[in-house]
């Protein structure tokens, strides 16, 4: 589902921030991507969503060649990814239903779907009761579940979590990772990057491990 | 399309304020260039009742053959253009000139022994917009044929008129385009504000696998309307004015040319004015989103 061959790429510093990164990742696979803070992996989720642009090597996601893929068709690679950011992303004027629903709106579905898969989506996540409430309104575990629903309402191939539990007490982390196993489980490929060593130890799921902007072994 | 409306709708309200701004300076300007073309639409008008009045005369010199007039009228007869041909003899000019100036009682008329008229063709051409023209290029065979002494057609006084119309052409042309330059940049910095009003959205949007035209289309039909909506207030505007004017000088107006009223820019200028009204919004839209769509997708 996921390939990296050789990728390599700099932001003009002193070092490169990734450095020769050969990987790979099955469909339905969840991976932990993992490394001390500024290794490279959001740096190389960005790669894979194609928010940065890689200097060297081959990319695949989905079959696609993304270093290939003009700007104006980066739509057709997104659409098959759902990305959980750190800090959620979610709008503040617009509430729990209509931040799912968003998802769903930009992608031109009709009224009907939009209703239906954002429904499903909030009840995935368990938040139908706190579908008319603003962000500001809500913990931080229930805005990472909203932006993990908004992620999923597309029903994607693919998720890409940067740390996702990064600003969540350990007891809210294991519940938010619950909600990305659950996707895997519905054959979704999880790439969750994190640098909390007990959530990893806790699951047996493959860990890859990057330092200093190369691949080291776990 | 729904969406883009709700959109626009949505643009717009968190912008209001620099939007009405944007649609007042669109006004302005377009009222400026309306104006001179009201202007301009006057004046070709006033050509036009003038021009209308004029006739080509073609005189005669006294020792004319008869075949020369022969072929001067056979030239004549071809031209389509001709409405009507008179010929006046060197008599009957003399007697026309003679009731003309009877009233002065002029001893200098009486005591002339002579006939000192040419005998004319008083030639009339068909109304049609460039009348003028083909008036001239008939003049200038005419000059250059055997037995024509000389050719009138008040062409000093029309060729000087005919310049400066065109001089007032180039001049709207530059008005109109430095406006059109002017207001394509108010337009993209209108544009540009309601997308940073909205950029954490709209980079939102891009990221969750929105189309460039799902972002871009509520910009261009807002650039639009802004474009559309001054340009109407601006005719609005010159509209008022120029009934204002109407009623107030229509009178003084008659009395210089008969017939003629002040007039209101013709439907197709109208309907131009609006279209590139529009046509500077969307260029203004555009050039705004391209730049933050190029840059806002990949860094």
């Amino acid at each position: 589902m996921i390939q990296l061959f050789n990728v390599g790429k700099s932001y003009g510093g002193v070092a490169p921030a990734l450095i020769d990164i050969t990987f790979s990742v099955k469909k339905g696979e969840f991976i932990f991507l993992t490394g001390p803070s500024g290794a490279g992996k959001t740096t190389l989720l960005k790669i894979l969503y194609r928010t940065e642009k890689y200097d060297q090597g081959q990319v695949l996601v989905h079959g696609m060649n993304i270093g290939k893929i003009p700007d104006r068709k980066l739509y057709t690679l997104r659409r098959e990814i759902g990305f959980v950011f750190q800090d959620y992303k979610l709008l503040a004027k617009k509430n729990v239903f209509e931040n799912v629903a968003f998802a769903q709106e930009v992608i031109g579905a009709n009224k009907k779907r939009i209703r239906f898969k954002t429904w499903e989506a909030l009840k995935n996540v368990g938040l139908t009761h706190k579908k008319d409430s603003y962000p500001q309104q809500l913990s931080g575990g229930e805005q990472q579940r909203v932006a993990i629903a908004r992620a999923l309402v597309n029903s994607p191939k693919i998720i890409l979590a940067d740390e996702p539990t990064g600003n969540l007490d350990p007891e809210i982390s294991i519940e938010i990772l619950k909600l990305f196993e659950h996707a895997k489980k519905a054959g979704v490929t999880v790439v969750f990057a994190t640098h909390d060593q007990d959530m990893i130890r806790s699951r047996n799921h493959r860990v890859v491990v990057i330092k200093r902007g190369q691949l080291v072994n776990p | 399309m729904t969406t883009s409306a709700h959109n626009t709708y949505s643009n717009i309200k968190s912008n209001l304020q620099v939007f009405l701004v944007s649609v007042a300076t669109i006004t302005v300007a377009f009222s400026i260039l309306g104006l001179f073309l009201v202007i301009f639409v006057n004046l070709n008008s006033f050509l036009t009742t003038w021009s209308e009045k004029v006739q080509l005369v073609v005189y005669l010199e006294d020792e004319i053959t008869d075949g020369q007039k022969q072929s001067l009228e056979q030239l004549i007869s071809a031209n389509s253009d001709v409405e009507s041909m008179t010929f006046i003899s060197k008599d009957a000019a003399w007697a026309n000139f003679k009731n003309t100036f009877s009233s002065t009682k002029s001893d200098f008329i009486d005591d002339l022994k002579y006939n000192p008229l040419p005998s004319s063709y008083n030639l009339k051409f068909k109304p049609s917009s460039d009348r003028f023209v083909r008036i001239r290029e008939f003049a200038d065979l005419f000059k250059r044929r055997q037995g024509v002494e000389s050719v009138e057609y008040g062409e000093t006084w029309l060729g000087a008129f005919e310049k400066f119309m065109l001089f007032i052409r180039i001049f709207l042309l530059a008005v109109g385009g430095l406006l059109g330059l002017g207001l394509i940049l108010i337009i993209s910095n209108t544009i540009k504000l309601s997308f940073y009003a909205r950029q954490e959205e709209i980079e939102l949007m891009l990221l969750i696998g929105a189309t460039p035209n799902f972002v871009r289309v509520p910009f261009m039909i807002e650039g639009m309307f802004q474009g559309l909506l001054g340009g109407i207030f601006a005719l609005a505007l010159i509209k008022s004015l120029q009934l204002y004017i109407k009623v107030q000088f229509q009178g003084s107006l008659q009395s210089i040319a008969r017939g003629m009223e002040f007039q209101f820019i013709s439907q197709p200028l109208i309907l131009g004015l609006l279209a590139s009204a529009l046509f500077i919004g969307w260029v203004g839209s555009f050039i705004a989103i391209q730049k933050f769509l190029s840059s806002g997708n990949t860094k």
